[in-house]
């Protein structure tokens, strides 16, 4: 079989996107046209805060994480992706600098499209404009959840809510492997706390036999328990 | 409340940084990427040196206005650009920025 050009392949990969998926083939052309691939290495940064935006990106494969430092200097997660996703959108189409740092957790993939491409496209097809209106309101929705969790429930509750988002039953036990956090620093940043506060938290949620931590996993012992902790 | 974040002033301080780093002998050749937002100065991009990791961050924090230096460029030894950064601006007082730790 002969292999996909790049263009090929980033067509093939646009209609993997939900609300691109729906798009006409001659926007996805377009869009496929000036996409450039990128590889980044786990750990590489792909954009800081306060770079002006130049493009936007499609996460063909790995995983990544934007943050942003408050005012106070305090790192605080605002999204994890994993593909098919984009991300950079919000920072082109308002015309600012990105608004966070984004850096890959693990090799990454990307597409590359200018941002200059998008809002020609936005501009002159309206199925475009409304795909990127869309995508750009579930991120509106995703972050009035995170200003919910950060301003309304405890760093517990939170904790409690985060583990049960990304639990896995591995041999009837739901577990959250390493690699959804890799370091507590990285918890902490998610949660929007600090290594002490989530230490504290995780030793409260242990000793009421809710959880147990081990060295490559967390297991839920208790996710009922858990689900109430998450309401409070 | 929390203040508005003032872009114009970012982008002012951004570009005083790059033109200073262009213009350090230490940095002047290196590849670096620089965003500046609400006063913080973020640095990316690659180095052969740990001491061109270290001058950057030294001349980003010697522009004035600038309240911190995140420092996420890749050398060896420098510590993993994707690493969590708090920095310490409420210590740092008039005399001195937040920075975070530079490898010893």
């Amino acid at each position: 079989m002969t292999p996909l050009t790049p263009m090929e392949r980033a067509k093939a990969f646009l209609s993997r996107l939900r609300h691109f998926d729906e798009l006409p083939e001659e926007i996805r052309q377009a869009i496929a046209a000036s996409a450039v691939h990128r590889h980044f290495d786990a750990g590489q940064v792909i954009y800081v805060e306060g770079e002006p935006a130049e493009a936007i990106y499609v996460l063909e494969s790995g995983w990544i994480k934007a943050t942003r430092m408050t005012r106070e200097g305090r790192e605080q997660a605002m999204m994890f992706l994993r593909p098919p996703e984009v991300f950079g959108d919000i920072a082109v189409l308002t015309g600012t600098p990105y608004p966070g740092t984004v850096v890959a957790l693990e090799d990454v993939d990307a597409w590359v499209i200018p941002a200059q491409t998008i809002l020609d496209l936005v501009s002159s097809h309206p199925a475009f404009a409304l795909a990127m209106i869309r995508r750009l309101g579930e991120r509106v929705l995703h972050y009035i959840s995170l200003v919910e969790d950060l301003s309304l429930r405890s760093v517990e509750a939170r904790l409690a809510n985060t583990l049960l988002r990304h639990s896995e039953l591995r041999d009837g036990q739901l577990i959250v492997p390493r690699r959804e956090w890799t370091t507590f620093d990285e918890m902490a940043t998610r949660l929007g706390t600090v290594r002490d506060v989530l230490s504290r938290a995780l030793k409260t949620l242990e000793a009421e036999g809710l959880l147990k931590v081990e060295k490559q996993a967390i297991v839920l012992l208790d996710p009922q328990g858990l689900e109430q902790h998450g309401s409070l | 409340m929390t203040q508005d974040p003032d872009p114009s002033s970012d982008e002012a301080l951004r570009a005083a940084i790059l033109s200073r780093l262009a213009k350090d002998d230490r940095t002047a050749m290196a590849s670096l990427r620089v965003g500046v937002l609400n006063g913080i100065a973020h640095l990316a991009g690659l180095v052969p040196a740990l001491e061109t990791y270290a001058a950057a961050a030294e001349v980003a924090e010697s522009v004035r206005g600038v309240r911190g230096v995140v420092n996420r460029i890749e050398a060896p030894g420098a510590p993993s650009p994707s690493r969590t950064v708090h920095l310490d601006l409420a210590e740092a007082g008039p005399a001195g920025k937040g920075n975070d730790k530079l490898p010893r």
